[in-house]
């Protein structure tokens, strides 16, 4: 086939998810069948409707950062002016990095470039406690503005906007890496991070960089994200069933749950990749977005035929869909509309596999924590089920993985992502085979 | 020029910012030197260590569309938005046959700002027993005063999105956040978008205010705003040795990015070719640009090298100058270090020592304002520049317009966090 771009490879990632903090642990979980949605704990959430979430733990960012290491201790030094998001981006571009085999200062400056993906980075109330307290009293809507100009404005940390800017993520990974080629933060709620990826493979294909650190971190549980998602995401009202509540593409679906998760992945040409002699783990092939402006799928389609052109593939080529599948009624049935009508509905459609069920709803990062799901699929050559889709949904005419390990047999898999307003991307991946 | 590659051109432009409603206001008020700077009305801003901004006036969206409330919910943001796409749109004059997957959107768009008074009051009462939140008591008060639609509306793609379902644009839609260089990046990636086949339209550009007591709030504390309450048309003064700080300014920009056959094939007037983009990172500070302006002398390099052009080539700089100490004498700097003699025989000046600083918006609003120079030969002036500074000793077109014919615009933004875009515009010619 004639390329006249550069081939783009993915080379390293660095994951941190409510099922495990390292891609070992990860796959275990998914080979057990292991959710990681629980019962809130972060903090009490027993007066929220929707009470469960996809939590990381263990997450002590310091420990990965080491002081003896100039950029490293800036790094450190900055943590406590880093939202949890921020904390989780920059640790996961850290085990990126070093999963690539790519050592501080290996990559040439301006031809390392980054693109995350981010949502809005909430603030910390915590960090508004005695500039509320001076200029409210309590009472719904009540705030005294010139009160809080004169003494509630003053008492706040001075670098406290910067805690939750959208692309801080980026700007502290460029200073730990020193990369200084282009950088972008995309915005573009939960797909965020899947584009951020799509346009970090097209500036490596039209040259204005040879390496990438892509992908996302998104954390909502945080007592003001939290409430806000409660107000206008679908989320799940089985508090009592955790490990069993999202249950993408079942009958019995009642929508998602909140949680949090970072995956970040070293992309570069393969030319560069070869030349430095990194481990290649998988190619990028092919890439397309597109807007559902109503919402039938018909976008969602247009993105995933996008990224198989690109690819030069045909649908019957591709061996599993890693879907969006958020586990609401509403959404998971235009999903599989717009699947089915790329790859039909026959037994030669490709397996549909959803990851909602371990982790819950990831804003931004959902995009790069499910393909790093599916890239480990694709690695050990077995296709984990989508958990607790029990009886899958007659209304989503696919053909959704439910049960077992089914062996990964073509080379090839396609990653969807959307909004619930209509923007949507897919992204073609083929194993790499040497 | 270039190797052999897709070339992309502007046939609409659209604005509402503090000098109007539209792209002929705000190119008459930046020409006749006309500041869009006032004491803040959008709330009581009275004992703020700031109390001025550049503020959009009389604007009601019902004035633009009738069924304006279908947009209720929607914050200033997506408010601007529509304005200024429907303008944009409309000097654009597309047929209703175009094939609307191969038109996409691209914005640079701010976040939304959360519910002031029912977000502190919510912490209030969860902190009147403790110093921390209790969580139970937030999320009641939060929950039962929050309003959803509205809360809903602060997640930035949202503006894209309306956008994409008004105007029915169904190829790729973008949003980028890259602080105040976000819709020069977002127009520079639409270009590349174009360039790359992915589409054959791009409406972009961006839409922010952050003219709310959080934003303010903000900014004070990063002492980024001029503090100059007393005279609020003298305050935003850039490359004067006595600039202070920035001025908040809101608004949206938004232009019509078309492959050029395309826009040849149905008839379109063309104001310009998107000839040069370059993305950098300082990979310095979060709070400072680095000191030799590394990061904007490689990303000014960069969209020099994607147009093709040489350094001479450059017939105006329509600078980032936001009027703080750093920026403007870093900036000086990098466009020394890049046009080195020739830098002292360009044109240069900031069209925020009127309206202010768009933040996400900036880029974009500027860009229009270069596009129209080219079309009307006038370079508006840089006001309130009375003294001299040193280290800023550039042409930066003081306090009156100049009458001059240019085929090339440089247009800087240069973001916190060290994010640098610069993009080339030129005269269009076959």
């Amino acid at each position: 086939m004639a390329r006249s771009f550069p081939r783009v490879v993915i080379t390293g990632l660095g994951a941190i998810t409510p099922i495990g903090n390292d891609s070992a642990s990860i796959w275990q979980a998914l080979v057990e069948g292991r959710s990681g949605i629980a019962p809130i704990q972060a903090f009490d959430a027993s007066k929220l409707p929707s009470r469960i979430g996809g939590e990381i733990h263990d997450f002590t960012p310091r420990k990965y950062l080491n002081r003896a290491d100039p950029r490293e201790n800036v790094a450190l030094k900055g943590l406590k002016m880093m939202a949890r998001t921020i904390q989780l981006a920059l640790v996961a571009s850290k085990l990126a990095m070093s999963d690539a085999g790519a050592a501080p200062g290996s990559i040439e400056p301006s031809r390392f470039g980054l693109e995350f993906g981010a949502t809005m980075i909430s603030i910390e109330v915590d960090d508004l406690v005695a500039a509320s307290k001076v200029s409210s009293n309590g009472q719904p809507g009540q705030v005294d503005l010139v009160t809080w100009g004169k003494e509630g404005l003053p008492s706040i940390e001075p670098l406290w906007m910067l805690k939750f800017l959208p692309n801080m993520p980026a700007c502290h990974i460029s200073i730990l890496h020193d990369a200084q080629g282009p950088s972008n933060t995309i915005t573009e709620g939960e797909v965020a991070g899947l584009m951020a990826i799509g346009e970090a493979v097209r500036i490596l294909r039209r040259g204005q960089a040879d390496f990438f650190l892509t992908g996302a971190a998104d954390s909502k549980l945080s007592l003001l994200s939290i409430a806000r998602h409660e107000l206008f995401l679908p989320l799940t009202r089985r508090n009592e069933e955790p490990k069993r509540a999202v249950r993408p593409f079942d009958q019995s679906r009642d929508g998602t749950a909140i949680g949090e998760g970072t995956t970040v992945f070293a992309v570069e040409t393969l030319e560069h990749a070869q030349k430095r002699g990194a481990t290649i783990h998988a190619e990028i092939l092919g890439f397309g977005s597109a807007f559902d402006t109503r919402r039938d799928g018909q976008g969602m389609a247009r993105a995933m035929r996008a990224a198989l052109r690109q690819a030069d593939l045909a649908p019957g080529d591709i061996d599993f869909v890693s879907a969006h599948g958020l586990g609401s009624i509403e959404f998971d049935q235009i999903e599989a509309k717009a699947i089915a009508d790329v790859f039909g509905s026959g037994p030669d459609a490709p397996a549909v596999f959803g990851s909602k069920g371990w982790t819950g709803y990831l804003g931004a990062a959902s995009g790069p924590v499910e393909l790093a799901f599916a890239l480990m699929a694709m690695r050990h050559g077995q296709l984990p089920p989508t958990l607790n889709c029990d009886h899958p949904d007659p209304a989503c005419p696919i053909r959704v993985h439910h049960a077992g390990m089914r062996p990964v047999t073509k080379p090839y898999f396609l990653k969807l992502g959307y909004t619930d307003l209509g923007q949507c991307a897919a992204l073609v991946v083929r194993r790499w085979d040497g | 020029m270039q190797k052999h590659r897709r070339r992309v051109v502007i046939t609409g432009k659209g604005a509402i910012t503090p000098l109007g409603h539209n792209v002929d206001q705000l190119y008459d008020a930046q020409v006749h030197g006309r500041s869009g700077i006032a004491m803040i009305r959008n709330f009581d801003a009275s004992t703020f260590p700031t109390k001025f901004a550049a503020e959009v006036k009389d604007f009601r969206l019902s004035d633009y569309f009738p069924d304006a409330d279908r947009w209720r919910h929607a914050g200033p943001n997506t408010r601007f938005a529509l304005v200024a796409a429907k303008e944009a749109l409309a000097d654009a004059d597309m047929p209703s046959s175009l094939d609307r997957s191969r038109f996409g959107v691209y914005l640079g768009n701010g976040d939304g700002s959360n519910d002031f008074p029912n977000l502190i009051s919510a912490i209030a009462r969860a902190t009147q027993a403790e110093s921390r939140a209790n969580p139970s008591v937030f999320f009641e008060a939060a929950l039962s005063t929050f309003e959803a639609g509205h809360e809903y509306e602060l997640e930035m793609h949202t503006t894209a999105g309306r956008l994409a379902q008004l105007f029915d644009l169904q190829g790729p839609n973008y949003t980028c956040q890259t602080a105040c260089a976000a819709s020069s990046q977002a127009v520079g990636e639409a270009v590349e978008m174009i360039r790359a086949d992915d589409a054959d339209i791009m409406l972009s550009g961006g839409a922010h205010s952050m003219i709310h007591p959080f934003g303010v709030t903000g900014f004070n504390l990063l002492t980024a705003l001029s503090t100059h309450n007393d005279e609020p048309v003298k305050a935003s003064r850039p490359f004067d040795l006595n600039r202070d700080g920035f001025v908040l300014g809101e608004g949206a920009g938004m232009v019509v990015l078309e492959e050029l056959e395309h826009a040849k094939r149905r008839g379109a007037k063309i104001y310009g070719e998107m000839t040069g983009y370059g993305t950098t990172a300082d990979a310095y500070r979060v709070t400072d640009s680095h000191p030799d302006g590394r990061g904007a002398i490689a990303c000014i390099r960069m969209a020099l090298e994607d147009s093709g052009l040489s350094p001479t080539d450059i017939g105006y700089i329509n600078a980032h100058g936001t009027s703080t100490q750093v920026n403007d004498r870093v900036e000086t700097l990098a466009i020394k270090n890049v046009f080195g003699e020739q830098a002292y025989k360009i044109p240069v000046s900031s069209n925020k020592s009127m309206m202010g600083h768009l933040i996400s918006a900036a880029g974009v609003a500027e860009l229009i304002v270069s596009i129209m120079c080219l079309q009307k030969h006038v370079l508006p002036p840089t006001i309130n520049y009375e003294t001299p500074d040193p280290e800023c000793d550039l042409d930066y077109i003081p306090n009156v317009a100049r009458e001059k014919r240019v085929d090339h615009i440089l247009s800087n933004s240069f973001g916190f966090g060290g994010q640098n875009i610069s993009l080339i515009v030129s005269r269009f010619r076959d």
